[in-house]
């Protein structure tokens, strides 16, 4: 009694500290269990922190239905991509408590009638993911640039600003930058956020402006613009970001199916973030962009690469347009205003 | 791990630590702080630690022959000459020594420059004055000249605490009332350092990834404000954290930061920062030169030379040497001409070093030079920065973003608020506040841990 009295911060630390771990080793193989845990480096307790990243609260110990609840919220993040799933997440160590979600494609949206041209058909990927692939967090390039060169051959046309009257940007911080630093937000609406991913975008609430779905019922979009990824490298596999990727673009089609759907392949990094960095470069970007050009049909839903614009030779970010070797800086990207104005469709 | 934010500190080396130290017997407490300090700067520096215990070996040497030499009731003259060779060969070898890396860090390799040894090189240089002047009244021991140059709380980036400072040679009691104290100071500098500079961070991050020539002027001004506020809380709270660890361990408090921005004079401004560097250099370099009891031609020289040191010392860009030089010359203008006028309203003194600081942070933090010139531009747009692609409205969606974290650094700048905090210590509800920053600094921690980019989220 006489040292907590005169140490009463100590305790209080030390106690606080103690049923943490408790909670945290009791979640472990519950609420927990999608969380990385290095003992080597951090004390158990920080799972309890790691946790709350992914919406994960302690207080979930309590509740049956919310266990469920933050599983699910790993679900999309952890998945196991090959069949030998149950083995792969004992080897990896990190069990997924999810079902499995298939990978392949959804059924192609149906086309408007008055196109004569038939759209095109979504691409089946050529292998899958291997289980060394997978626990290195390397994004597979699992449909080659098949999809790439079909998007491509769409003759796309040079539009006027007023173009973008009826169009609807999604994005990460990238698009935030085109909506801070050029002029498109005067004509477009922007629903972006710094951190968004594709497990998000359609739940996000953008600061309270309500969600995609809200945008698209209230206005009527001719045009959505998406570029999201960079914040998934390392996340999943490329089968399950395809398959949340195909999910999000399907929904908004339903949701607003007079629209042309710009799918905006993900913008690279430069070399030295490329040549320094296991996750964030751009062979995982390439292999995710290649996979995400399949969903163009060319005719509501179409495939388009800034890259070609902002990268050097080499097809790395040209590093004299960034200064984090991520996003453009202020005044580049009016080089992705541009882009967009000739790539109308 | 040598971050005393970082997981791997405070949650396995700390608690080891202090386990051993306070569960051993007492006799081992100089033991177990030494060896600890070794394991802690040996995880940070394999190699260099090598280099530590060398020059901490050779200074101590040439100590002790100074002092042999030294002893006795009066001295002769040979014998003052001895000692001054060997007070000289010890500093000069030491200024040798920062010297040489300084320049292999600068022109070689950024990796050649050994963590610390910019703190612990003036530890040394003011131990070698200290027994020379006859400062330090007992002779050093070799653990007590070890321990001091090398205890883990300080190693990194100081407090350049001075030998005496430390009480070596008395017996060290550690109340719990003094642990607890230590404690306190220690996870307030912990929430100051995680929960307010490196958010302030990302503030700084951001503009430096919009790039200086699209911000706005106000954000420009939100800027420089933020990075001066970002560089204070990170290095008062570590000076708070350092200092707080010794108070735990039984060390006297080392006081590091004294409320600068509540300053009314550029001068008193570097009276209060980072104390232990600012009197280092009026112990060391500016009093041996004649301070401020000389005609004004030698003032001028001494402050000149004192803030180019001090310029270079901070860093190996030409920024910190601009950064250096305009200081001294605010200083010399101030003691000159300007500086009593400020003093008798002391309103015009406030806005004065609240406008200037963070303007010479500015030069501090930009070491392009063309990027340097680039922001001041943005800062006095009728100067000719006309900017490129400037978002006029951007410092509002920053305001809104970073405004509380203003607010808290703002409130942290006022003496009183922090004496308020100082005084009530003890209340339950500070208690259950300093409970609520340590975990949420934690939580900051183990976020980033697993994942570099939490701070900086694409």
């Amino acid at each position: 009694m006489k040292y907590i009295k005169k140490c009463p911060l100590f305790f209080l630390l030390l106690g606080t500290g103690l049923l943490f771990s408790i909670i945290a080793i009791w979640g472990r193989g519950g609420i927990y269990s999608g969380q990385d845990y290095d003992p080597m480096k951090a004390p158990i307790l920080s799972v309890m922190f790691t946790a709350m990243n992914d919406d994960i609260y302690p207080w979930q110990l309590l509740e049956r239905e919310s266990v469920e609840a933050g599983s699910d919220n790993v679900k999309v993040q952890e998945e196991a991509p090959a069949p030998e799933n149950e083995e792969v997440q004992l080897a990896g160590g990190t069990p997924s408590p999810s079902p499995k979600a298939t990978s392949t494609p959804i059924p192609s949206p149906t086309p408007s009638p008055e196109v004569e041209q038939t759209p095109l058909p979504r691409l089946e990927p050529l292998r899958e993911s291997t289980y060394e692939e997978y626990i290195n967090h390397v994004s597979a390039d699992i449909y080659g640039d098949a999809g790439v060169i079909r998007a491509a051959e769409y003759e796309f046309t040079t539009v006027e600003e007023g173009y973008f009257d009826d169009a609807l940007f999604i994005g990460d911080s990238r698009t935030v930058g085109l909506r801070d630093y050029t002029d498109i937000a005067e004509h477009a609406d922007f629903y972006c956020e710094t951190s968004l991913t594709i497990y998000k975008v359609m739940e996000e609430n953008f600061k309270g402006k309500g969600t995609i779905e809200d945008a698209l019922q209230n206005k009527d979009y001719g045009k959505i613009y998406i570029m999201v990824g960079i914040n998934e490298l390392g996340r999943g596999t490329t089968e399950d970001f395809m398959a949340k990727y195909t999910e999000v673009i399907d929904t908004l089609h339903e949701l607003e199916p007079d629209a042309k759907i710009f799918i905006q392949g993900i913008m690279r990094v430069t070399g030295k973030k490329n040549s320094s960095d296991a996750i964030f470069n751009n062979s995982n970007i390439n292999a995710r962009n290649n996979a995400i050009a399949t969903l163009a049909d060319n005719q509501q839903i179409f495939y388009i690469d800034i890259n070609e614009v902002v990268c050097d030779e080499e097809g790395n970010l040209n590093a004299d347009y960034t200064f984090d070797q991520i996003h453009l800086l202020g005044k580049y990207n009016d080089l992705w205003k541009q882009f967009l104005l000739t790539h109308g469709a | 791990m040598i971050s005393f934010s970082s997981l791997e500190f405070l949650f396995r080396f700390l608690p080891i630590f202090l386990a051993a130290y306070f569960v051993l017997p007492s006799k081992y407490r100089e033991l177990v702080l030494l060896l600890g300090s070794i394991v802690f700067y040996t995880i940070g520096e394999p190699v260099f630690i090598l280099l530590l215990i060398a020059a901490t070996a050779l200074n101590y040497l040439l100590a002790v022959q100074e002092w042999k030499v030294g002893e006795g009731f009066s001295l002769h003259e040979w014998q003052k000459q001895a000692r001054k060779k060997y007070m000289i060969s010890a500093v000069a070898l030491d200024v040798l020594l920062l010297v040489m890396f300084k320049l292999l860090g600068t022109f070689v390799d950024n990796s050649l420059l050994p963590l610390g040894i910019s703190f612990y090189i003036f530890k040394m240089i003011s131990f070698q004055v200290d027994v020379y002047r006859k400062e330090i009244s007992v002779k050093p021991e070799f653990r007590h000249v070890m321990l001091y140059f090398m205890m883990f709380p300080q190693v990194v980036s100081g407090p350049i605490m001075r030998y005496n400072e430390g009480e070596f040679d008395l017996d060290r009691t550690c109340s719990l009332e003094q642990f607890e104290e230590g404690l306190q100071y220690f996870v307030l500098g912990l929430g100051m350092k995680v929960l307010l500079a490196d958010r302030l961070a990302i503030l700084w991050n951001d503009l430096q990834m919009i790039g200086f020539q699209s911000i706005s002027t106000p954000l420009a001004w939100m800027g420089a404000a933020g990075y001066s506020m970002q560089l204070y809380f990170d290095f008062w709270g570590y000076s708070l954290m350092s200092s707080g660890l010794l108070t735990m361990l039984g060390y006297n408090f080392i006081e590091n930061f004294d409320h600068p921005y509540a300053s009314k004079s550029i001068g008193e401004f570097y009276r209060r920062w980072h104390m232990s560097l600012g009197s280092w250099f009026r112990d060391y370099v500016y009093i041996p030169l004649g301070g401020s009891r000389c005609d004004k031609k030698r003032l001028v020289f001494n402050l000149a030379l004192v803030w180019l040191l001090t310029g270079i010392w901070h860093g190996n860009g030409f920024n910190y040497l601009i950064w250096g030089i305009v200081l001294g010359i605010l200083i010399i203008l101030e003691k000159l001409f300007y500086g009593k006028y400020i003093n008798k309203i002391p309103v015009l003194g406030h806005l004065y070093v609240l406008a200037v600081i963070p303007l010479t942070w500015v030069v501090f933090a930009i070491t392009d030079l063309g990027q340097l010139g680039v922001y001041f531009g943005r800062l006095f747009p009728f100067l000719g920065g006309a900017g490129i692609a400037v978002n006029r409205q951007d410092f509002i969606r920053y305001a809104q973003n970073y405004g509380v974290f203003f607010l808290v650094g703002i409130a942290l700048c006022i003496p009183a608020v922090f004496r308020f905090f100082e005084k009530h210590r003890k209340n339950p509800l500070v208690l259950l506040f300093l409970l609520v920053v340590f975990w949420c600094s934690v939580y900051f921690a183990a976020s980033s841990a697993g994942n570099p980019f939490m701070y900086l989220n694409f």
